[in-house]
């Protein structure tokens, strides 16, 4: 018998397979079409201080080997959020992660006190959105220090909420990064967000995405995001969510493999439909079966090992 | 898996002026969509949007474009040789009888996304009785290429320079009790599709609408076109969708998301998401 449920800081996941934030948009509907399709959690796209209309399309397209986006973090705003993440926690039976963002350490704290109300099981700091450098400056992520003020100023209000931090693999100093927020108080990792790149398109002599700049997801990025997780893996004690090309059952074992106690699916839902959760959790078991491991915890963090 | 929506750019071959607003850009390539789809369409510099697909012969597609906004009117000040992106065809498709007579209620442009259902409708053999309405007689699209297919029009201006004065609902609604229709279609505002909506179900007539709403990706991960409270997305799940699912969209002629997620009611309806 396999049993796919797995403990993340607490919180009780019937598979280990997240929604990641940014992906399906802030619908309370487009979570539920979710959870229809299997998925173990969801996390909800990452909310501002303000109403955010985001960048002039193009903003995601497919470039060959995975995706390139730079939708510009729009979200309706941190007031009406809050009783969106109520109604979401009240229609889904699946737990619900919330997400935000701001231009400084007391804005983020800010944001994530408004949606702490609404009682998420956890909240998810993304530190590290690449788009919108323009806007906000660089990203905390890729200062340990900033990082702390982060998560110390959340930690302090966020009750029975736990808070996570999104990683960037952008930075040499992402197990520095991590450390950091775990010495802070963080519950648990999520790496990585997507890896900042450029696509030009040589017939019009433009970078296609409005924004110039995008974050990579999709296949290209899953080795780099699998080193990410293996390394944080030997350096911190907390769970680490591992995101990055994730399409197959396969693919999340090699992430569990690496450390990650959950997984972490986005831009899958382009590759494999929206009931990519079904079939990621159908192919975990049958590699499961095959390989006689009985939970997931028996493959975390596997491939330390000597 | 799939890996094939990198844009292709595509020169303008051929710009029609449909009216002082309108234009219809033709481009030389095998689109191979079905009636119902849309592509984004990349005005380099400027914007991407959905645009329903049309093509009257093989190895040619068309887009319709009405300039009303910056990026529309950039396209508009294009010429033949400037180049455009193009990621598709996506979303879903009309599906049609197999043998009949079907009705088209198309308002504004949504004559474009319509164009191709009554091309292959008519190859098929079925009637087609096309409910045409715009404001005035130059914002009637494609008039002689219906009439070329063969379809029974029934034209309808708000200012009454053409045809019935008054809406193309209104002609429809009376037709509805005079002959059989197998199939209604309908893309236009959505309060006109609305109205369409409740005359089929009162007179049991299957139907298909096309509902807009505001695209980022097109490709079925960003969420922005989701509806409630099924959270289907229109550039996946739809745009066309069938009369008896449209009942389990209940935002529906209430209201839409704008490009933030927020939520924004139509003017004619009161906001109740429950």
């Amino acid at each position: 018998m396999i049993d796919l449920s797995v403990n993340l800081a607490g919180i009780k996941l019937k598979n280990p397979t997240i929604l990641a934030s940014g992906i399906m948009g802030v619908s309370a509907a487009s979570m539920r079409l979710c959870q229809e399709n299997g998925v173990g959690a969801v996390t909800g796209k990452s909310i501002g201080h303000e109403e955010r209309t985001g960048h002039h399309n193009p903003t995601v397209y497919s470039w060959g080997q995975g995706l390139t986006n730079a939708v510009g973090l729009s979200n309706p705003g941190v007031d009406a959020c809050v009783d969106l993440l109520s109604e979401m926690k009240e229609s889904l039976e699946i737990p619900v992660i919330a997400s935000c963002f701001a231009d400084t350490v007391d804005n983020i704290a800010r944001v994530a006190e408004k949606l702490i109300e609404a009682n998420p099981v956890a909240i998810e700091l993304n530190l590290s959105c690449p788009n919108t450098e323009s806007d906000f400056g660089l990203m905390f992520a890729l200062d340990p220090e900033a990082t702390t003020r982060a998560v110390t100023q959340v930690k302090k209000i966020a009750g029975n909420t736990k808070v996570f931090v999104k990683l960037t693999p952008d930075g040499a100093n992402l197990v520095d990064v991590g450390k950091a927020a775990e010495a802070a108080g963080a519950d648990a990792l999520t790496a990585t967000n997507t890896l900042s790149g450029m696509i030009i398109d040589i017939r019009t002599k433009r970078p296609i995405l409005t924004n110039k700049f995008g974050g990579l997801s999709g296949p290209a990025i899953k080795p780099v995001s699998v080193r990410a997780v293996y390394n944080l893996y030997k350096s911190v004690k907390i769970p680490i969510i591992g995101t990055g090309g994730i399409n197959t059952g396969e693919d999340a074992i090699e992430f569990i493999m690496a450390g990650a106690t959950t997984v972490g699916i986005g831009s899958g839902i382009y590759y494999r439909g929206i009931d990519i959760f079904k079939k990621v959790t159908n192919e975990m078991t049958l590699f499961m079966q095959k390989h006689q491991f009985h939970t997931v915890e028996e493959m975390k963090g596997i491939a330390h090992e000597k | 898996m799939k890996n094939n929506e990198k844009p292709l750019i595509l020169p303008i071959e051929q710009i029609i002026t449909e009216n002082d607003r309108v234009k219809t850009f033709v481009f030389e390539h095998e689109m191979n969509f079905k009636p119902g789809q849309f592509v984004m369409t990349w005005i380099p510099g400027y914007d991407e949007k959905p645009f329903g697909l049309v093509s009257r012969v093989p190895g040619e597609f068309m887009i319709t474009v009405a300039a009303v906004g910056e990026s529309t009117k950039a396209l508009h000040a294009m010429s033949v040789g400037d180049l455009i992106g193009f990621r598709g065809p996506f979303g879903s498709t009309f599906s049609l009888p197999d043998a009949g007579s079907i009705a088209l209620i198309a308002g504004g442009y949504g004559m474009a996304s319509l164009f191709n259902l009554a091309k292959e409708a008519r190859e098929k053999g079925i009637d087609v009785h096309v409910f045409l309405g715009a404001r005035n007689k130059a914002e009637l699209l494609y008039l002689d290429w219906m009439k070329e297919l063969g379809t029974t029009l029934y034209l309808s201006t708000d200012d009454g320079s053409e045809g019935f004065k008054g809406f193309n609902v209104q002609v429809f609604e009376e037709e509805v009790g005079k002959q059989i229709f197998d199939k209604a279609y309908t893309v236009g505002p959505e309060i006109m599709e609305m109205k369409v909506a409740d005359i089929c179900y009162k007179n049991n007539i299957p139907f298909e609408v096309s509902l807009e709403r505001y695209m980022k990706c097109g490709i079925g991960i960003c969420g922005s076109c989701c509806v409630d409270p099924v959270g289907w997305r229109m550039c996946v799940e739809g745009p066309v969708i069938d009369g008896e699912k449209l009942k389990e969209i209940t935002e529906f002629g209430k209201y839409h998301r704008t490009a933030s997620g927020k939520v924004e009611g139509y003017p004619w309806a009161k906001i109740s998401r429950n």
